[in-house]
């Protein structure tokens, strides 16, 4: 068996969740791949804090709280008042600004078009320095 | 008192009833909280929800399914509600406040006082890493391995629980293992354990 092979059927061979033939498989390789023997034993302790990491011993207050808890609904509704602002306000805060950024966008694209059309009359403005036409019809008469 | 005796009880405003309900089952409902969101003040505050919720809502249970069953069912789904607006509110934590959590992490881990602190730390690290591989795993995955190693539960009972078929849970718990075992795998690698 190939060491990645090993690897994928580590946490099973672990658990004794193998048939018996690949559990042999799998013990005959660990004995001779220290890597592997290594990586098991490392697996093997970090998945044995589960059965110590249990909650073992009982809060003596824990009744005297949920009593306090109960008698106080004013700590309850506060769960409820979030998720409606979640809920509720949320979505419709996003639109808002979507909307207001998609105004903010429209407005922009207006000014930017204003800008380009004073340029187009100030070009105008320019054009008779550079074209005496209007200025001089004479030519004209004479071109036509 | 029996749980059918307890339940006929509780709907009838016993607090006694309630009292022996809690010294019954408190210790499942805070293991099973406690496996969820790996962190033992947060299952201790959503157990006594579950409790509440329990007292408030016992007149809509119903002699179908057992009284253990729907407790399991009610911690599993407030311990994915608090994961959930756990994870929301992680992106508007600061980054200064991130910081200070993992150094009383490692003061916690440092400041152990046992008489074999190596030890103890090498635990503790290896609890965190633990931790963190279980985090990682998809809710489902986490709900049907938590009530199998922390409640050995078996697949039936598990089934019953999240209202899902016994190969459904035979198939989350495989890729829970696998998952898990990837991610130990690569923090092997990395040399972190």
């Amino acid at each position: 068996m190939k060491c990645k092979t090993v690897n994928s059927k580590l946490i099973f061979f672990l658990e004794k969740e193998l048939k018996p033939a690949e559990m042999q498989a799998v013990q005959e390789h660990l004995d001779s791949c220290p890597d592997c023997a290594l990586f098991a034993e490392e697996m093997k302790k970090t998945l044995s804090i589960l059965e110590t990491d249990k909650v073992d011993d009982v809060n003596p207050f824990f009744y005297t709280r949920v009593k306090a808890k109960l008698e106080n609904p004013e700590t309850q509704p506060v769960v409820v008042g979030r998720s409606l602002v979640l809920r509720v306000l949320q979505p419709i805060a996003f639109s808002v600004i979507l909307l207001i950024g998609i105004y903010a966008g429209i407005k922009l694209g207006d000014a930017g078009s204003k800008s380009t059309g004073n340029s187009v009359l100030a070009e105008k403005e320019l054009i008779p320095y550079w074209n005496q036409l209007d200025g001089e019809p004479i030519e004209s008469f004479l071109m036509e | 008192m029996s749980d059918h005796e307890i339940i006929e009880q509780l709907k009838q405003g016993n607090e006694q009833a309630f009292k022996r309900l809690i010294d019954n089952y408190q210790k499942l409902v805070v293991n099973t909280c406690y496996g969820m969101v790996r962190n033992r003040e947060d299952a201790e505050d959503i157990a006594q929800d579950v409790f509440i919720e329990v007292y408030r809502s016992v007149q809509h249970f119903r002699a179908d399914a057992k009284l253990s069953t729907w407790l399991y069912r009610i911690a599993v789904n407030r311990s994915l509600n608090h994961i959930r607006d756990n994870k929301k509110h992680k992106w508007f934590r600061s980054f200064e406040k991130e910081v200070e959590a993992k150094n009383r992490q490692l003061e916690e881990l440092e400041s152990s006082g046992s008489e074999h602190p190596e030890f103890e730390l090498e635990n503790k690290q290896r609890a965190l890493i633990l931790n963190e591989a279980i985090n990682s795993l998809s809710e489902n995955q986490r709900v049907a391995f938590t009530l199998s190693k922390y409640e050995d539960l078996s697949y039936q009972e598990i089934a019953q629980v999240m209202e899902l078929s016994v190969s459904s849970v035979e198939s989350l718990l495989f890729r829970a293992k696998k998952n898990l075992q990837k991610k130990l795998h690569t923090c092997y690698k990395k040399k972190c354990m």
